[in-house]
């Protein structure tokens, strides 16, 4: 029964990558039987070659996804070294979940109203020192928010990593037994910054490879946030794909497969480019490591404090909007306030949010009940799918797997797309649910089970009785993760239910680009809130099992793995 | 050169007291072994001396070393080598870059590399120079971790049960280099231990419960 179980896994969670990259490849090669479109070419990618400005959007997503992710990796490297085994490092753990669970798309949105040209940012810098803002072209003024350089995109998903670097480097630290190495290395006459520059540092980064890759990949391909504080003209080419995939010409279709056959070589290369620069840095130049007494101090209580407030300003200032009848420039604060764009939005929401929420609930399920089988399957069988594969979802653009995927579907039934997008959302909130209990399920200790057994218990009895309860808290916390994600997905959503199914995320997104910041902010503070409700309800359930706690807990942070965090691909 | 400890209290934060009024002068040259059982305070001690007294404890009285006071000077700034239980080689660094790792800034250069070559040398374990510390026997490793505390060249040494994860063996033979290194070293050491064969032969040994010691 689990063998069946695990091959229908396989068959939901595994195999469509190869289709979903097999189509889309075909696809650029101008290969579309459904459209009539059966002849091989490169028309395809010569279009996205000749299209203006396609070079300077190659340029924009692969520099913004490098810097992006190395100032992230920067910021938590500056925090741990500042906090880590101090006061500080318990209220940083009490912050990190609130961090953690606010989407991608609603802190883009908070991130906009901060500091977009007539944001809260510039209202307080001229009601602060009166600059007057006239005498500026309001592009000008735009250094954040849709700014050419993606300044704004960077700096931001820079930020919004951060407490997931953070959260992966917890189960990295404890392994390094960081105190011991700060005894004997404070016996060697080296200070506290000095020990972390030489010694932590090239150990921790190591062994953050993964979460660097995932980090960078979705940078590159990240659509959502790039529509909504991103450089227009041109955009990123993940949003370039995009638009080319919305063209309404279906002959065009090759030109939006081989930008995402690039997307994905672009993916690649950076990639390789990580792997590259930490073997540089790491072992190619070792000479630093153990040339002397030197290393830098960095800001990281600072650093830390401004994330936090930036990010805890982004709600309240949202919640203001969203009641703004009147709020002219460059006032503080709303004229009027008003009910009224709730009231308005009020049975539109409620639609979306149980759309959503159902889709998330049945996805997230499905996730956790497909993550148990390959688990209960890895502990069984030595011959399974290894980690990595499984992880694959998480380090290829989604664009360059969708629109294979959906060529697929127009092969068996292209107009089911609840069931087609609700098996997208799962292949993506798959992994990290997976992930998300590997730490756990590790960590158990197998002899309970086999205790159960020998006290005449069947195995279905042991694994209720026994195991489950023990590991019940990290279960459910996983499953808040796969709803978490699959609120999140916006590209899968739009793709594969073909423009007919809306989710929260898709409603902030496409409301983001409008101009009534009070119909955006109400929308994005539900995209906000819906994935604190499922956490909050994880950890309200985990502090009922108190007496749990302390083994789950501890094998979530134990084992070097993707962890509980959800992020948003 | 001497490591004076005087009128030393070590309370935890509940108040209760670990150690009461000790007073303690290892000379030069010296190795003093603190005998005690499990959970008497021995590491606490030596953590206190080398500046890493955890929060959950406070201490009072006076820690010197050349007399100079220590008690205000942060941890890497207090010039006390520690050897631990576990050797704690710094992985991802090969031997000779352990060593060389531990080196004083004024050596500078390859005459890092070259320090570290000549002290492995010195240690008859060139040949292990290029391995990491997961590819060497533990006895090697102990004996890399001593000379990696020495290299830096510490005024005083602490030794927290450095024999205790060594088969009984090796332990022989690692005491005795032990011994022979830090006598050539001509410094202060303190030693914690629970086993009565650690104690270098003719040297002064405290017995818990430790009493004042005005030597």
């Amino acid at each position: 029964m689990l063998r069946l179980l695990y091959l229908g896994l396989i068959a939901v969670c595994i195999l469509p990558t190869i289709p979903g990259l097999l189509g889309v490849v075909l696809s650029a090669f101008g290969y579309i039987p459904p459209i009539g479109l059966s002849d091989f070419s490169l028309s395809g990618f010569s279009h996205v070659f000749r299209w203006n400005g396609v070079w300077q959007s190659i340029g924009l997503t692969m520099y913004s996804a490098i810097i992006s992710s190395y100032l992230a990796c920067l910021i938590t490297f500056a925090i741990l070294q500042s906090c880590w085994n101090t006061t500080w490092w318990r209220k940083i753990e009490t912050l990190l979940s609130p961090l953690l669970a606010m989407p991608h798309v609603a802190f883009a949105i908070g991130f906009a109203f901060l500091f977009a040209p007539t944001g809260i940012g510039v209202r307080t810098i001229y009601q602060s020192f009166g600059y007057d803002l006239s005498s500026q072209n309001v592009n000008e003024m735009a250094l954040l928010v849709k700014d050419p350089d993606a300044l704004g995109l960077i700096v931001m998903l820079a930020l919004k990593e951060v407490p997931f670097l953070l959260l992966m480097s917890i189960p990295i630290l404890q392994q390094l037994k960081v105190a011991q190495i700060e005894k004997v290395s404070h016996a060697l006459g080296y200070n506290n910054s000095q020990v972390w520059c030489k010694v932590i540092f090239p150990q921790w980064f190591t062994r953050l490879r993964f979460p660097m890759l995932a980090i960078i990949a979705y940078s590159v391909s990240v659509v959502d946030i790039a529509l909504i504080i991103g450089p227009t003209n041109p955009p990123t080419f993940a949003v370039l794909v995009w638009q080319w995939f919305n063209d309404p010409d279906l002959s065009l279709l090759p030109r939006a497969a081989a930008g995402a056959v690039v997307l994905f070589i672009i993916a690649s290369l950076l990639i390789a480019f990580v792997q590259t620069l930490e073997w540089v840095v790491l072992k190619g130049f070792k000479h630093w490591q153990y040339s002397g007494r030197s290393g830098l101090t960095l800001p990281g209580k600072s650093l830390f404090s401004l994330l936090t407030i930036l990010a805890f300003i982004m709600l309240p200032l949202m919640i203001l909007w969203s009641f703004a009848l009147r709020w002219r420039f460059p006032d503080l604060v709303p004229s009027q306030f008003s009910t009224r764009f709730w009231q308005y939005e009020w049975q539109s929401i409620v639609n979306t949010f149980g759309q959503s929420m159902s889709i998330a609930v049945i996805c997230a399920t499905l996730s956790l009940l497909l993550a148990l089988i390959a688990h209960e399957y890895r502990q069984r069988y030595r011959i399974h799918i290894p980690g990595y594969i499984i992880a694959i979802p998480m380090l290829i653009p989604q664009l360059s797997v969708l629109f294979g995927m959906q060529i697929a579907t127009l092969y068996i039934k292209s107009d089911v797309y609840s069931f087609w997008v609700c098996w997208a959302h799962v292949f993506f909130a798959f992994p990290y649910v997976y992930l998300s209990l590997d730490g756990p399920w590790r960590s158990y200790d197998q002899g309970l089970t086999r205790v159960a057994l020998s006290l005449g218990k069947s195995p279905l009895h042991a694994w209720f009785k026994v195991k489950l309860p023990l590991l019940l808290p990290a279960v459910t916390f996983a499953w808040a993760v796969g709803v978490s994600v699959s609120l999140a997905q916006y590209l899968p959503t739009l793709i594969l239910g073909a423009g007919r199914i809306s989710t929260i995320t898709t409603e902030a997104v496409a409301l983001s680009s409008g101009h009534d910041r009070r119909i955006t902010a109400i929308y994005a503070i539900s995209q906000a809130l819906l994935p604190l409700l499922f956490f909050s309800l994880a950890m309200l359930l985990n502090h009922t099992h108190g007496k749990y706690r302390r083994l789950s807990i501890k094998g979530l942070l134990t084992h070097e793995s993707l962890s509980r965090k959800p992020r948003h691909p | 050169m001497s490591l004076c400890l005087e009128n030393l209290v070590i309370r935890k934060k509940n108040g209760d007291i670990l150690l009461t009024d000790f007073n303690l002068t290892v000379y030069k040259g010296e190795i003093v072994t603190l005998m005690g059982p499990s959970g008497c305070g021995k590491s606490t001690l030596l953590d206190t001396i080398a500046g890493h007294l955890s929060q959950e404890f406070t201490y009072s009285g006076t820690i010197s070393l050349e007399q100079n006071q220590m008690d205000q000077l942060p941890a890497h700034l207090r010039q006390v080598g520690i050897l631990f239980q576990d050797d704690l080689l710094f992985p991802h660094l090969t031997i000779w870059e352990n060593l060389a790792f531990a080196l004083p800034d004024t050596i500078k250069g390859n005459e890092r590399k070259i320090t570290a070559m000549e002290a492995l040398k010195h240690i008859s374990l060139s040949n292990l120079a290029n391995s990491f510390p997961e590819q060497i026997s533990g006895g090697q490793r102990a004996r890399i971790a001593l000379t990696r505390m020495l290299l830096a060249k510490p005024k005083a040494a602490l030794l927290d049960e450095p024999y205790s994860k060594l088969d009984k063996e090796l332990r022989a033979q690692f005491r005795s280099l032990v011994v022979e290194q830090l006598k050539q070293a001509n410094i202060p050491v303190l030693m914690v231990t629970h086993d009565k064969e650690d104690i270098p032969s003719g040297s002064r040994c405290i017995n818990w419960p430790w009493e004042n010691d005005n030597a």
